[in-house]
């Protein structure tokens, strides 16, 4: 029944979209609110937007390393955030915006492997 | 009865009153000076800092880059959207400003606020933004600026 299964996979689609749409609502608000789970508030544009700067310093090689990015953080994240914050949140920013560069932050946690 | 006789005499004596009227006024004129000025004041249109800074176009930018990250992205954005011409007479003019002495900055500024056909801001109207613009993004800039090479020519281009 040819009807049937384009019945059935619609539905899956429909399901899939219905589910899925609410977790990934926006990417930025995403990141916000993993940030707001550390303590770290402000602007959700600001955030973001230094989060990609981030990422576009470790990419075109500006930041060589995850300690350059997380002094570059410290420069620019509000007065009185920790350094365990700075390090969360260039893990949420690396994790979020440019996975591909997660070596990076692996290479600070295991530095003889 | 000293109070009505002394405010007796006050009335009685025109000159006392005429004093206190011209003492007021310079009072007021000492504390509120200059609101109405027209011309370049020592923060406007170019903050001091930017007056006195040794630092070339090239070192601003880099600081800008790494302290204030947004407003230099900013900046780079508009200014790639930017005919090629229009982005080179910009660094041209930023190379201009920063080899003159502070007084000839001084003499630039007062020019600027009152040469309203300068054909670089026709061209580009926020081509200096990043230099000029924000106090507390100079202030950031010229105390980071020396840390950076003098000639670095990535930093217009992000």
């Amino acid at each position: 029944m040819r009807f049937g299964k384009h019945s059935v996979l619609a539905s899956i689609t429909a399901a899939t979209v219905a589910l899925a749409a609410p977790a990934h609502a926006d990417v930025d608000t995403d990141f916000a609110n993993q940030l707001h789970g550390y303590g770290i508030y402000g602007q959700r544009d600001f955030n973001a937007w230094l989060a990609k700067i981030t990422c576009e310093r470790l990419g075109n090689g500006l930041d060589t390393s995850a300690e350059k990015s997380a002094e570059f953080l410290s420069h620019n994240l509000p007065r009185g955030t920790g350094t365990a914050q700075t390090w969360q949140f260039l893990s949420a920013a690396i994790d979020t915006y440019c996975p591909e560069q997660m070596p990076m932050l692996t290479s600070v946690a295991e530095p003889n492997r | 009865m000293h109070r009505p006789r002394r405010a007796r005499r006050a009335r009685e004596c025109p000159a006392l009153r005429t004093g206190i009227a011209i003492l007021t006024g310079t009072i007021a004129a000492a504390v509120f000076p200059a609101t109405a000025a027209a011309d370049a004041t020592d923060d406007y249109p170019i903050p001091h800092r930017m007056i006195v800074t040794t630092c070339t176009a090239e070192q601003i930018l880099a600081a800008a880059r790494d302290f204030t990250p947004i407003y230099y992205e900013r900046y780079v954005i508009d200014k790639h959207n930017k005919p090629p011409q229009v982005q080179q007479a910009a660094i041209d003019n930023a190379h201009y400003f920063y080899s003159l002495s502070p007084a000839d900055r001084r003499a630039y500024s007062e020019q600027m606020v009152t040469n309203f056909a300068d054909p670089m801001t026709a061209s580009w109207p926020n081509w200096a933004k990043i230099f000029f613009n924000n106090k507390g993004v100079a202030a950031k800039e010229t105390d980071n600026c020396a840390n950076y090479p003098p000639d670095d020519q990535s930093v217009w281009d992000g």
